[in-house]
């Protein structure tokens, strides 16, 4: 099969699909064009690790000459001036780019109903939302609207919906991709990774967009990180699992320990004592950063530019529009966590108990290899289930937001289904692993498939 | 629940213009999630933390971008991008004015 075949399978699929799940927000005119550039480099005997493959990528990844919005209303008319480096790895590489996906807006979310543009639907069930906040990506590769897609992460947001998606999905180590070319939502959460339907699929894109990079000075080399053996022991910290996790997903989360145990791993208890405070030290720092983050979208150097009759009604004009709810109300938690007064006692104890997080996390991985749990408290929940209410969207993160908060690694892998309403819907289970581990996370992952 | 002149005042901090019934929504969002993040203030930790991350002052040097650099050449589309250009200048609003 040549890649031009392969793009247009890929485009027949999305052209019959889409207009149901809407996991794009733009599909690119030129996918024949990169799919034969794809062919003749493949005619000349040149190789590259996704030659002809065709991927799509979360609308805040940037790719030089082609909109890019972050699913927002600020960002309208903005064309990317560069090549995220993810984008010019996945370039070198020879992958063909289908298009930009959904998402919440500014990865706001764990729905993909806070787009601008309008919600994407679950490919499992058209009643359900994909997650988020790449939901578009998840819908696209579920629906095989795309083979691959890259997503960010900065609380969960690769793995919920890959989980919810039926698909596999990475948090990688942070700083092991560089995050230059990404639109920022946290700086020290955010990660780009793969999502995917094989362990496999997701390693080969991992092993192209990886690397140090001088353009993101937290960007590291993993090497400086310990080797480590092949892993052995999966510790379990069940006190997280007592209350709030859906029955069934319970049930798939043991099946699943029990194939690894027949697999020769050792399964054992493990305490995390400071976890249950995870989504509550998240919800501090994420906001402080987001705020800081969006105060650059002001109306005067790109972007929607509304007018008022002063200066400061031209911010607030073209703010106050721009962003959609989540947006301003993350803002507006973000500036009262850091306003003085309150810093001391929001901020800085979050970002000490995130020390804290940090240093038991890294103790529990002296004793095991890999930590398990699982990926989301529930399945996919219905579209506007949660909209009304803030906080109980956020929980959907509650076993995800841990390895954003310490820099870990961490993997979701389908494990099975769940019934709901007669429609079965994908159960993920999550592994989290030592800082430059991620070749355990796969070799786990792998013994789920 | 915080006051509705704290939404406002935390409003112009953050350069937004909100609605009455944003405000209103946001007295009840905001402190239903303070009271659920109010968690972190109970936690006892010392001295430990008062530095996230393993890395410091990453400076390059102070050369002109080469053209294997993704910024190189970039200042037309810069320019190109800015809501109100006039030549090579961003027109913004009059911001300093005349002594009365």
């Amino acid at each position: 099969m040549s890649a031009v075949e392969l793009a247009r399978a890929y485009k027949k699929q999305i052209d019959e699909k889409d207009g149901g799940i809407h996991a794009y927000l733009e599909v690119f005119a030129d996918i024949e064009a990169q799919a034969g550039a794809a062919d003749e480099a493949i005619a000349r005997g040149e190789k590259g690790a996704l030659l002809g493959i065709p991927l799509a990528l979360k609308d805040n990844i940037l790719i030089k000459g082609r909109r890019v919005s972050a699913a927002s209303k600020i960002l309208e008319g903005y064309v990317a001036t560069y090549d995220a480096t993810v984008t010019r790895k996945l370039k070198d590489a020879g992958a063909v780019l289908l298009g930009r996906t959904n998402m919440d807006e500014f990865a706001h979310g764990s729905s993909t109903e806070n787009s601008a543009f309008g919600p994407t639907k679950n490919p499992h069930d058209e009643t359900r939302v994909p997650g988020g906040s790449s939901g578009g990506s998840a819908a696209a590769v579920a629906a095989h609207m795309a083979l691959g897609a890259l997503g960010t992460d900065t609380g969960g947001s690769v793995r919920e919906p890959a989980s919810f998606c039926g698909l596999v999905g990475l948090k990688p180590t942070y700083g092991a991709v560089s995050r230059f070319g990404l639109i920022a939502m946290g700086s020290s959460l955010d990660q780009a990774g793969p999502l995917t339907h094989t362990v496999a699929d997701t390693e080969l894109i991992f092993n192209v967009i990886r690397g140090k990079d001088p353009l993101d000075s937290t960007s590291v080399d993993t090497a400086m990180y310990k080797k480590r053996g092949g892993a052995k022991k999966i510790g379990v910290p069940r006190h997280l699992l007592t209350s709030g996790v859906d029955a069934g997903i319970l049930e798939e989360f043991e099946k699943a320990l029990a194939v690894l145990a027949a697999k020769g791993y050792e399964i054992v208890d493990i305490e995390l004592p400071s976890a249950g405070l995870a989504l509550a030290i998240y919800y501090v720092v994420m906001p402080a950063e987001v705020s800081s983050n969006l105060a650059r979208f002001d109306g005067v150097r790109y972007g929607l530019s509304r007018k008022g009759a002063t200066q400061w009604e031209d911010y607030a004009k073209t703010r106050g529009e721009g962003f959609g709810g989540e947006a301003r109300r993350r803002i507006m938690l973000g500036t009262y966590v850091l306003s003085s007064g309150y810093y001391d006692a929001y901020y800085h104890k979050a970002i000490q108990a995130r020390a804290a997080l940090s240093a038991e996390v890294a103790q529990a991985l002296e004793m095991v290899d890999i930590i398990a749990t699982p990926s989301t408290p529930t399945v996919a929940p219905k579209l506007g289930e949660h909209t009304a209410d803030p906080l109980a969207m956020y929980l959907l993160d509650i076993f995800t937001v841990t390895a954003n908060l310490t820099g870990n690694p961490a993997l979701t892998v389908p494990i099975g289904t769940v019934i709901k309403e007669k429609i079965p819907l994908p159960v993920g289970l999550q592994c989290t692993a030592a800082h430059g581990d991620e070749t355990n996370l796969f070799a786990v992952g792998k013994a789920l498939e | 629940m915080i006051s509705k002149e704290e939404v406002q005042n935390l409003a112009g901090l953050a350069r937004l213009e909100l609605s009455e019934e944003e405000v209103t929504a946001l007295q009840k969002d905001i402190s239903n999630i303070l009271e659920y993040v109010g968690q972190v203030s109970a936690v006892s930790t010392g001295e430990a933390g008062q530095e996230v991350g393993g890395t410091y002052n990453v400076l390059r040097a102070d050369t002109p971008r080469g053209e294997e650099d993704p910024l190189h050449n970039t200042r037309e589309q810069l320019l190109e991008a800015l809501p109100k250009r006039e030549g090579d200048y961003n027109v913004v609003r009059k911001i300093i004015q005349k002594d009365e």
